[in-house]
């Protein structure tokens, strides 16, 4: 193991202009080491970095780079990237606003405690990103725990183009199509137990909401949470109606911490990153509605069965 | 009879544009003659707008009912001819040309002699897809700061529950600020729209949803239009507003030809949540609490 990391510098197989490397690490020193030394680099070169790490990871990561870096933005990934979902939009918005310049980004969307569906969600995420970004010049490093679970470092592998320790990167072999690691994160929701079924159109999309107003309130959600909510589930059925064949069926539940709602119709989405950029508010189309639940919502997860579409939201009791 | 206020011959703008429901031909007739009546008494010109109803069928009905109409037909205080032949003889109903329309009537009927104007006018075409009917809530809204405020006419808008749909009746009779009906006070609309009496401006109450995005486009039609400087919408009666609803808003709020802004006063949380989503979307707006 050399002690110097160096800098994320081998191209991604399909994309000239755009890196998307994982850093493996195991300790705090790697990481201060790997991750630091490159937003150190980067911020050196004045060039606009984003920092978006779980917490505990920021004053690390900011002893290393020090405060002299007016051009390093940092952000608490347990709460801007709560939700998988959201998370692409910032990191795109944020190359949006350096467009002049290439960005440097460190992305770290897992960390040891998101739950399976949370990490099956990042790693969609990791995928979109190589979408997203393809064609443009930016960099987006991604942290890793090695004390993951293994899948979901494996999955690590197939999402991005350079994987790489202190040690160095290369190519990943088993690099994929995103749209291929997007199906296979696909998987099955698991059925709720005893959840509340409603079926809906326009005609009653009124009464819906004062049901889903009064579930959200009879199991517990703050005041705050419970706006998301029913903006979150209306945004839901209101494109059910508009989009998914004019009718669907919302079904709600709760678990120990959680408000799930899910709807369910005849809809398509033919875009995989709807959704993921910031829409313009003005305008009905551009994923307006799908890019509000991300933001509301703790955890958004869409599947497209051969029937049509099921949207699966989930916010937080308290 | 309900009666939202106390008199539906008072004299304040919100008393002179009345929503009148009827279920059968006699409540029909006695609401006209009512009408009719207090209009002679005031020596003030009347004129009938009529729609599913053949016109030769409102003289008679007053005739029948003790009126001299004949004669006040003759001396021109009574004009019935139908909608058809006058609003809605172009290519479209015009909310915008409506307007106009109203002050222009007011000046005809004082220089003909008469102490004032009022109409009743028969609006079951809202029902029946004329072209530009879409706009009926918008100028409903607009009439009463834009006309009733502005000039001293007396308006029944005449809405006969068997040719409406009972959720489009709901909403156009919210938007009178009276309202007169012989019984059963009808559904009550999950969005309603209404002027308000205080300061230039509207309210919603209920629930903003897709399926009430005709009420608020409506709504936000009328706000854009309102040549009004400082217009204030109230939204302490609305319980949720969506995105599509508050973008409408918005929208309307730039396109209006006054400077200020429009003053949302009392909005729920949802539009403050979606404010935050969206600051780009206060540009145009004023966020006030109650």
């Amino acid at each position: 193991m050399t002690t110097h990391t160096r800098q994320p510098s081998a191209p991604a197989p399909e994309d000239a202009c755009f890196r998307h490397p994982a850093l493996f690490y195991a300790t705090e020193e790697e990481y201060a080491k790997g991750v630091g030394g490159f937003i150190r680099g980067e911020a050196s070169r004045d060039q606009p970095v984003l920092v978006a790490v779980p917490d505990e990871r920021l004053p690390v990561l900011r002893d290393v780079v020090g405060d002299a870096h007016r051009s390093v933005t940092w952000v608490d990934m347990r709460a801007s990237g709560r939700n998988p979902g959201r998370i692409l939009s910032m990191l795109q918005e944020f190359a949006d606003r350096h467009a002049d310049r290439s960005a440097a980004i460190v992305g770290e969307p897992i960390w040891v405690g998101r739950t399976a569906a949370e990490a099956r969600e990042a790693t969609r995420h990791e995928a979109l990103i190589n979408l997203a970004f393809a064609g443009r010049s930016a960099t987006i490093l991604c942290p890793y725990d090695i004390s993951l679970p293994e899948d979901v470092l494996q999955e690590a592998h197939r999402t991005h183009p350079v994987v790489g320790d202190l040690d160095g990167y290369r190519h990943s072999p088993h690099y994929a199509d995103p749209l291929t690691v997007c199906r296979d994160c696909d998987a099955p929701l698991p059925e709720p137990q005893a959840p509340v079924v409603l079926n809906f159109g326009q005609r009653n999309l009124g009464g819906i909401r004062d049901t889903v107003r009064d579930w959200g309130r009879s199991v517990g959600l703050s005041a705050e949470r419970h706006t998301d909510w029913l903006l979150a589930v209306n945004e839901a059925t209101g494109n059910s109606v508009r989009h998914g064949g004019g009718s669907g069926t919302l079904r709600l539940w709760r678990t120990p911490d959680t408000a799930v709602a899910e709807v369910t119709d005849r809809g398509r989405i033919t875009d995989p990153l709807v959704g993921r950029r910031r829409p313009d508010p003005l305008s009905p189309g551009g994923g307006r509605g799908v890019w509000m639940m991300h933001q509301l919502c703790d955890l958004v997860e869409i599947r497209t069965p051969p029937s049509g579409l099921v949207v699966r939201l989930h916010v937080a009791l308290g | 009879m309900h009666e939202k206020n106390s008199s539906l011959e008072g004299g304040t703008a919100a008393d002179r544009h009345v929503a009148v429901e009827y279920s059968s031909d006699d409540e029909w007739a006695c609401h006209l003659l009512a009408f009719v009546r207090a209009g002679f008494a005031r020596d003030e010109q009347v004129q009938y707008f009529a729609d599913s109803t053949d016109p030769g069928r409102v003289t008679r009905t007053l005739t029948e009912r003790g009126v001299d109409a004949a004669s006040a037909v003759r001396r021109g205080q009574l004009v019935v001819t139908t909608a058809d032949e006058t609003y809605l003889a172009g290519a479209r109903f015009d909310p915008d040309a409506m307007m106009g329309v109203w002050h222009e009537s007011v000046d005809a009927a004082a220089a003909q002699g008469f102490n004032g104007l009022r109409a009743i006018g028969e609006m079951s075409w809202g029902g029946r897809g004329i072209v530009g009917a879409e706009r009926l809530l918008e100028y409903e809204l607009r009439i009463h700061h834009e006309v009733f405020e502005q000039a001293p006419p007396r308006a029944w808008c005449f809405y006969d529950r068997r040719l409406l749909p009972r959720t489009t009746l709901g909403v156009l009779r919210e938007a009178h600020l009276s309202r007169a009906a012989a019984a059963d006070p009808g559904e009550t609309p999950v969005l309603s729209a209404a002027p308000l009496t205080a300061r230039p401006g509207f309210r919603l109450a209920g629930s903003a949803g897709y399926e009430c995005r005709q009420v608020v486009a409506s709504a936000a039609a009328a706000l854009a239009a309102s040549p009004a400087e400082s217009l204030t919408l109230d939204l302490s009666a609305l319980d949720h507003l969506d995105i599509a609803a508050l973008a409408d808003i918005v929208s309307a709020a730039r396109r209006r030809p006054a400077d200020a802004p429009v003053r949302l006063l009392g909005a729920p949380a949802a539009v403050h949540r979606m404010l935050q989503l969206f600051p780009e979307l206060r540009a145009g707006l004023e966020v006030a609490e109650l």
